[in-house]
């Protein structure tokens, strides 16, 4: 069972330098979580959290576009109008259509990928999650073992965090 | 000079604040409002029950003033767009005390103004069969029409407008959930979505806002394209124009952001929120104006020296009707409030101020609803047969549908600055402030 250890952070820089000692020391990014009031930008190869979204929107875009052209193109063969010898099926007067509904599917994609990538809603709920205070950086630190725990509170107090403890799930 | 930094739980407390309660103003507003709005609702049921013949609109005028408010709304709602999309995407810094108003101004035009071709329907209770579904009828709607269009366009953009309204909200309902009692708080818990503030989550905020803010800008432009469409695919006096889309787009984002500059000063106002939002928010958004006003003065002389110079005898008459004939007042009326007065009042640095272009917001939108009057009536009032020619005055049942939907878009921001921060606290970082 994983044990988790907090620390906060008043100064951007000094949480930069507790995650890059803490990587040195093993740990992966995906041990290490920062929580905050607002977004805290870090530099890059500080923490990247890899994302797939915009490919994501694309292809939810392309999904939706040839869904509708065939949906459309189906439906004017299976409901013809009187068309005055003109194609049943024209792609030009149905374009605006076609782009309506393709960006309808990106748009329901970046909705549905930013619950999937936030992890909102998936969340484990016996992984403890630290209140946050205002304008202060709290990152936490995932630990296999208890020795791992040590190292980890060492590395955060040397690198300036303040209130280090081990942080238990809330009653 | 530089004046303290406003700390942030100062932020927090003061952009709360109006969210506690409810004042005997607030509420006697309120309900004023949503008198207004049943009223309207009354007249519009009157209008289900004895059928379309109680509204104004006859032969040859089919289109009246629920045509008028639908343009009207749906350009009233691209000031959420404009400033929110654009500004996100170009990282401008000043956007943030502003967005969340301009993006809810979106989310409410566009549901009313989604009301008006329900409305329009002579048997509204059959608006279903506009969406294509299986059906034994073997009906089906056709999608080469502009109207079909715009059931696509309106459902997509309400739907990512909702949505772009609603991502940048989850953090400040979170935090809103950890401190709220009684009813709020399972509405905002559920709002959250067990938002915790985890870098994961904000990166992941952060990347969907900018996907969606150029998304929903390709849409808000497509969306009142296909409104222009819906006359300029007629081959109607006046209305055949290649520059109707861009010309609708330039004419709602101007009229968006008069609406825009007029619920901020409102907010400022009776919000007490003079240091968020400064003047040099509404400087900005002035200047915006006037640029918009300039852009609307072009694409209008464009669009009427082309049909002068033509000089083709059907659009001749419309023309005419216009400029000097009986919608002359109503023509040279929105030249002055569209552009005479933003032109004097925002062009001239002295005059500048929040007052002034609160003033010339007003105009703005009185004028943009006459322009889509001047767009519509005249050229169904004189199609190419002339003995087709009619006169379309508007009966009590549109008129009060009218000033109804005005309430109901007060009522709903009313409602929803009361519900939540109008300023994006988490958007808001604590800053110096600024000289007034």
């Amino acid at each position: 069972m994983s044990l988790y250890l907090t620390g906060t952070f008043a100064d951007k820089a000094e949480a930069v330098q507790a995650i890059k000692q803490l990587k040195a020391n093993g740990y992966e990014p995906a041990d290490l979580t920062v929580f905050s009031d607002e977004p805290v930008e870090f530099p890059r190869g500080v923490l990247d959290r890899p994302s797939h979204m915009s490919l994501a929107v694309v292809s939810g875009a392309v999904l939706f576009f040839l869904l509708v052209v065939a949906f459309v193109y189906y439906t004017e063969y299976n409901y013809t109008l009187v068309t005055g010898g003109m194609p049943i099926f024209s792609f030009w007067p149905t374009g605006v259509v076609f782009y309506e509904v393709t960006m309808a599917g990106a748009i329901l994609t970046t909705t549905v990928w930013f619950i999937w990538e936030s992890g909102l809603l998936r969340r484990d709920k016996s992984i403890p999650v630290p209140t946050i205070e205002p304008e202060v950086i709290c990152l936490r630190v995932r630990c296999g073992a208890p020795a791992q725990l040590e190292t980890a509170a060492t590395v955060l107090e040397q690198a300036g965090a303040q209130n280090v403890g081990k942080l238990e799930k809330a009653a | 000079m530089a004046l303290p930094t406003i700390p942030y739980h100062q932020v927090r407390d003061d952009l709360w604040r109006p969210l506690a309660g409810a004042s005997r103003r607030y509420t006697l507003t309120l309900s004023f409002l949503c008198a207004v709005a049943l009223w309207g609702l009354i007249a519009w049921g009157y209008q289900i029950y004895e059928g379309i013949g109680v509204a104004g609109i006859r032969r040859p005028v089919f289109w009246g003033f629920y045509l008028v408010d639908f343009v009207f709304w749906i350009g009233i709602s691209h000031a959420g767009t404009l400033i929110s999309a654009i500004l996100r995407l170009t990282d401008a810094d000043w956007r943030k005390p502003v967005t969340r108003a301009a993006e809810a101004i979106t989310a409410f035009a566009l549901m009313i103004g989604g009301m008006f071709p329900l409305i329009h329907l002579g048997r509204v209770w059959l608006f279903y069969w506009l969406f294509p579904y299986p059906n034994s009828r073997l009906l089906w709607p056709n999608f080469r029409s502009p109207l079909m269009w715009d059931v696509t366009a309106i459902s997509t953009y309400l739907t990512g407008s909702l949505i772009f309204l609603y991502l940048p909200l989850i953090p400040d309902v979170a935090q809103l959930a950890e401190h709220a009692k009684g009813w709020r708080l399972p509405l905002y818990r559920l709002m959250a979505l067990g938002w915790s503030g985890s870098d994961r989550e904000w990166h992941a905020l952060e990347r969907a806002m900018k996907l969606m803010a150029g998304i929903i800008l390709a849409v808000a432009v497509s969306v009142h394209s296909v409104v222009a469409w819906d006359f300029a695919m007629a081959i109607a006096p006046m209305w055949h124009s290649t520059i109707f889309a861009p010309y609708f787009v330039v004419g709602a984002i101007f009229s968006g952001l008069a609406g825009l500059i007029i619920a901020l000063n409102i907010i400022r106002k009776t919000m007490h929120l003079e240091r968020y939002l400064t003047p040099h928010h509404f400087g900005n958004l002035a200047k915006l104006l006037l640029l918009m006003s300039l852009l609307w003065l072009y694409f209008t002389f464009a669009e009427h020296l082309t049909v002068w110079y033509g000089n083709e005898p059907k659009e001749m008459n419309v023309f005419g009707a216009r400029v000097r004939g009986r919608f002359s007042t109503e023509f040279w009326g929105m030249v002055i409030v569209n552009f005479v007065i933003p032109f004097i009042l925002l062009g001239i640095k002295k005059l500048r101020s929040i007052t002034t272009a609160t003033i010339a917001s007003v105009g703005i939108l009185i004028g943009m609803w006459l322009e889509r009057y001047l767009i519509i009536i005249p050229t169904l009032s004189l199609p190419r047969l002339a003995a087709a020619s009619g006169r379309y005055s508007p009966s009590w049942v549109e008129i009060s549908i009218t000033v109804a939907t005005f309430a109901a878009m007060a009522a709903l921001y009313l409602i929803f600055s009361k519900l939540f921060p109008i300023v994006s606290v988490w958007e808001f970082e604590p800053h110096e402030q600024e000289e007034e």
